[in-house]
């Protein structure tokens, strides 16, 4: 049998070489090859799920919740598994045309066929439930939880809040290296938009298994790879709900702009641009109808009338023209000015004043808001005297606001170069700059200006820098960060002269308009209207600070086409500092109410 | 025993195959086919019991009516036998189905074994050779006509084994062998095949100096090459071809989502394995059903995911031991159907083995066949425990063989 030993062996080594091919076979495939192998086997049954971080909370100054995030669901599709026969029935469930969720088929497999897309997103519950109950037929559809904002408050907020939306696709090409993904939320005006990068949080993964259907079966490995959401930072903000919610309800039927500030740290109470819009078109999937109502409504509702409305400041400025006059010793306390009803440069009815208001001081003057001694002062002074003054109080610059830049608009403040510029050299008159002395002219001057402005001079020369951050609050951790702002700086005044302003600011309140007064707290203010860029009657203003003798508040108000500022927009001030300070509006002053109530903006008609 | 080992991997295997999340979209993997099979195993393990018991001298008498009979019912089948994927090799008994392919292996080996048992020691003609060619044939075609090319494919490589086996000459056996490896290296690459063939055919030359050899050498290899060149341009049909071509790129573009689908996917679940695997009921192809036909056919693949190198490597070896233990049971046996069915067997089971590994992993084209004792499939873990059955009780009973059989 020697024979057939050999064959033995040798039968026996074919069966060692051929079991020896495959093991060497499948030991390069698993342990050579094994990542690309792995990498296939991922591309088929992997399949990553972003997690939204819940974006942080916002508060307000006293703790009250203004901003969370409630469950929103989003529906996805796999393109490979879908099968378009089923079009119709996907549209029928989602409540949208055909052609809609076509077209998102086809951007999906545009995208790739084997990767999920957004079909839609922000679907309700009730949606996602008819959609998962015809799961079988509908291939390759699946969903995410995530989060949209909510509201919280009756205070809107809306231009300080700004709001929430999907990414577009050119922004996501700017941002693809802060690993947005399509989908993704981000801030896109507004608080949200400025402080993305903090409230955003980090984006958690959770890997799924699929299956050869596209459908998720499992985790993938158990969830091993998983990685959790990290949450936004929470924002407390300086914004007063209470105040907010109650300038708001004051323009109801106005258009124009307040905002109130602390004058000792330029934290901003309340700040609220009217018309606005409701925030929640934005968290729920926005119908396009509505946002190019937004876009295209004569009244501007996206237009933050406080930080990008440039105006005449009108008689605002006076008090700005008189501390001038006096810190320039052109004038003093006792300085006089005869009114005749007019000032003698002028020949017409363009330098008119109000009234013939006989012998005026500086005081009376302020109080009056006589019109023919601003004009003298500024018959006495250069314009880049005033240039130079005014802008120590930030007219004319981009004051600071934590929203984005593009938001606030920097108005302009006239020198010489300017007048050379807009009419050529010696081309303009003295007539020019004696205008700019009761704010009108060649002076754009926004409420959010005003408003340092007007708290500077209540608390003696402070410049502050205004926002709307107070700190933000890592739930995870309990890290509390400042957003760092400019410190508040000062500006040297004469405090006897800047007295004598407030004096005058003061019985502008006492002696002209005592409907403005607060009950037990005295205020210091100005009224004005100015010409409007609009058609119709003028733009109501007023500034104020109260208590005169320890500034908690100073506000700016505007309501476009409404006439004098002691009718519509002083009582708003007046009202909202008196709320703000006593957190009350005195019964006695009902009438006053309203009476602002029925002082509106003239509707807007187009020539 | 490494037979158990194989059983029992072969029940895990296909427990996580059928029961895992998978079972949800793959509605050719029932979840009972794992009860199912353990019944087969059940009847298996009685019929193995049966067979340690039974005297040698009942499976030399019983060789030739098993092979007629098991023949038979491959005639049955293609006459009255139901369609399972596409081949008609089954025949229902109410609800339980017979495969009959299998079973016609083992009247197939134990009637070669006879034939060979039968002719007298040390005598090797041609006569003898087509017989035995032709005991293979009848039933090899008959499974061809049934259109299951894969259990054919055994049949036929069960030729050269048992050639080889019963003692024919070794030159002869290479002139057999070496133009099907030029046909499939002329699939794979075709200069190696050229190659080859003319490598081959000097080897031939040198080895037995015979020109009259060596021409059929030369004409075999170079013709076979030259033939599967012909077929895979002009002959074949574009499905076909690709069916046929697409194992040695299954990725490509073309074959991706198609024929080359299957071997994608079994190749990405075996290699995303890798060393120690991804834990039982945790392969992410498998469990998500990318991988077709995976508690049958590919149920490699399953054992490479989930299981990794150490659980590949385990199975090979277990089934290297299994055979090269046969083969040594067999040559113990000192008797001509002994050896022959030990013989047999163990090339019916590598030629399984090969196959169907070499499908899952990409090394050859795909075809339909189980792996031994792993696979779901009564009828197979049937048959292959019947054929080892035979082969352990002829071992144990080796001394009753009658000298004169000789």
């Amino acid at each position: 049998m020697d024979e057939g030993r050999s064959r033995v062996r040798i039968f026996s080594a074919i069966v060692v070489i051929i079991i020896g091919t495959l093991t060497l076979r499948v030991g390069k495939m698993q342990l050579v090859d094994r990542q690309s192998h792995t990498g296939q086997s991922e591309n088929n049954s992997m399949r990553e799920r972003r997690v939204q971080a819940p974006r942080g909370r916002f508060f307000d100054r006293n703790g009250v919740l203004l901003v969370e995030n409630v469950p929103a669901y989003t529906l996805y599709v796999t393109p490979n598994y879908f099968d378009d026969a089923s079009i119709p029935l996907l549209a029928e469930l989602l409540s949208v045309s055909d052609s809609t969720v076509a077209h998102q088929i086809q951007l999906a497999r545009k995208h790739s066929l084997y990767k999920r897309s957004i079909v839609q997103s922000n679907i309700t519950l009730a949606e996602l439930g008819r959609v998962l109950e015809q799961r079988h037929v509908l291939g390759g559809i699946d969903y995410d939880i995530t989060q949209k904002r909510t509201y919280t408050t009756p205070a809107n907020m809306t231009h300080a809040l700004g709001y929430v939306r999907e990414i577009t696709s050119s922004r996501l090409a700017e941002r693809a290296d802060d690993l947005y993904k399509r989908g993704d939320p981000i801030g896109q005006s507004g608080l949200e938009l400025e402080y993305e990068r903090y409230v955003r949080g980090q984006v958690g993964a959770d890997y799924k298994m699929v299956n050869i259907k596209g459908q998720v079966v499992d985790d993938y490995l158990r969830g091993s790879m998983n990685k959790a959401p990290i949450n936004g930072l929470d924002l407390t903000l300086t914004i007063d709900a209470d105040l907010q919610a109650f300038a708001e309800s004051l323009f109801v039927n106005k258009r124009g702009g307040v905002v109130a500030i602390d004058p000792n740290t330029g934290e901003v109470l309340a700040m609220h641009s009217a018309p606005d819009y409701d925030l929640d078109l934005f968290a729920a999937r926005l119908d396009p109808t509505k946002w190019s109502e937004l876009v295209n409504s004569p009244e501007e509702p996206l237009f933050n009338r406080v930080t990008q409305s440039v105006l005449a400041p009108g008689s605002t400025f006076k008090p700005m023209i008189a501390l001038l006059a006096l810190s320039e010793g052109t004038i003093d306390e006792n300085y006089t000015y005869y009114c005749n009803g007019g000032h003698p440069i002028g020949r017409g009815s363009f330098f008119k004043c109000l009234a013939k208001h006989g012998s005026l001081n500086v005081v009376e003057a302020l109080k009056e808001s006589c019109n023919s001694f601003f004009f003298e002062m500024m018959r006495l002074h250069d314009v880049n005297t005033l240039h130079d003054f005014a802008a120590r109080f930030g007219i004319g610059e981009a004051p600071y606001l934590d929203i984005a830049k593009s938001e606030i608009r920097s108005g302009l403040l006239p020198d010489s170069a300017f007048f050379n510029k807009a009419y050529g050299e010696r081309k303009w008159t003295q007539g020019y700059i004696m205008n700019l002395g009761v704010g009108q002219g060649a002076l754009e001057v926004s409420p959010l200006q005003l408003v340092r402005y007007v708290a500077a001079f209540a608390s003696d020369g402070l410049m502050v820098t205004p926002h709307l951050v107070r700190n933000m609050v890592d739930i995870q951790t309990g890290k509390i960060t400042t957003p760092e702002i400019e410190p508040p700086r000062r500006v040297k005044v004469n405090q006897t002269y800047l007295d004598l302003v407030k004096k005058g600011m003061r019985r502008v309140i006492t002696d002209e308009s005592p409907w403005l007064e607060i009950p037990g707290i005295t205020s210091i203010g100005k009224t004005g209207s100015a010409q409007t860029p609009r058609s119709g009657t003028s733009d109501a203003l007023f500034i104020m600070a109260a208590p005169a003798e320890n500034p908690k508040i100073a506000i700016a108000v505007i309501v476009e086409n409404a006439g004098f500022g002691s009718g519509s927009a002083g009582p708003i001030g007046s009202f909202m500092a008196e709320r703000y300070l006593t957190g009350r509006i005195n019964p006695i002053r009902d009438i006053y109410m309203k009476s602002m109530m029925s002082k509106n903006s003239a509707t807007i008609t187009n020539n | 025993m490494a037979w158990i080992g194989l059983v029992l991997a072969g029940l895990v295997a296909i427990y996580s195959a059928t029961h895992g999340p998978s079972a949800d979209v793959t509605a050719f993997e029932p979840e009972d086919n794992f009860i199912k099979q353990l019944l087969w195993l059940g009847i298996s393990v009685f019929g193995v019991l049966v067979a340690l018991m039974l005297p040698v001298r009942f499976f030399q008498l019983a060789a030739f009516p098993v092979y007629i009979i098991t023949t038979a019912l491959l005639v049955v089948a293609l006459l009255i036998g139901r369609e399972v994927n596409g081949s008609k090799s089954w025949i229902y008994f109410g609800q339980t189905g017979i495969q009959v392919s299998e079973l016609a292996k083992v009247g197939t080996v134990m009637a070669v074994a006879q034939l060979v048992g039968m002719r007298r020691p040390k005598t090797m003609d041609l006569k003898f050779a087509f017989m035995l060619v032709a005991l293979i044939l009848v039933p090899a075609a008959l499974i061809v006509l049934q259109n299951d090319t894969g259990t054919a494919l055994v049949f036929f490589g069960l030729i050269p084994i048992a050639l080889f086996w019963s003692g024919i000459e070794l030159n002869l056996l290479l002139v057999m062998v070496g133009p099907a490896f030029a046909g499939y290296l002329a699939v794979v690459f075709a200069p190696a095949a050229y190659l080859f063939a003319i490598v081959f055919t000097g080897f031939i030359l040198w080895r037995t100096r015979d020109k009259r050899i060596t021409i059929v050498t030369g004409l075999l290899t170079g013709g076979i090459t030259a033939l599967a060149k012909i077929a895979m341009t002009k002959v074949l049909s574009g499905y076909q071809l690709a069916r046929v071509l697409s194992f040695t790129d299954p990725g490509a573009e073309e074959f991706r989502q198609n024929v080359g689908f299957h071997q994608v996917n079994s190749m990405a679940a075996i290699g995303s394995g890798g060393f120690a695997g991804k834990g039982f009921m945790e392969g992410t192809q498998t469990q998500g059903g990318f991988v077709m036909e995976q508690s049958t056919d590919f149920i490699f693949s399953v054992i490479g995911e989930e299981f990794g190198f150490i659980g590949s490597v385990v199975v090979l070896g277990l089934f290297a031991l299994l055979l090269v233990r046969l083969l040594t049971l067999g040559s113990n046996i000192k008797h001509p159907f002994g050896v022959m069915m030990a013989g047999g067997v163990t090339g019916v089971y590598l030629i399984h083995i090969f196959i169907n590994v070499g499908m899952a992993t990409s090394l050859l084209p795909v075809v339909g066949i189980p792996l031994p004792f792993i696979s779901y499939g009564g009828s197979a873990l049937l048959a292959n425990s019947a054929l080892f059955a035979i082969v352990l009780s002829l071992h144990l009973k080796r001394d009753d063989f009658s000298i004169y059989g000789y």
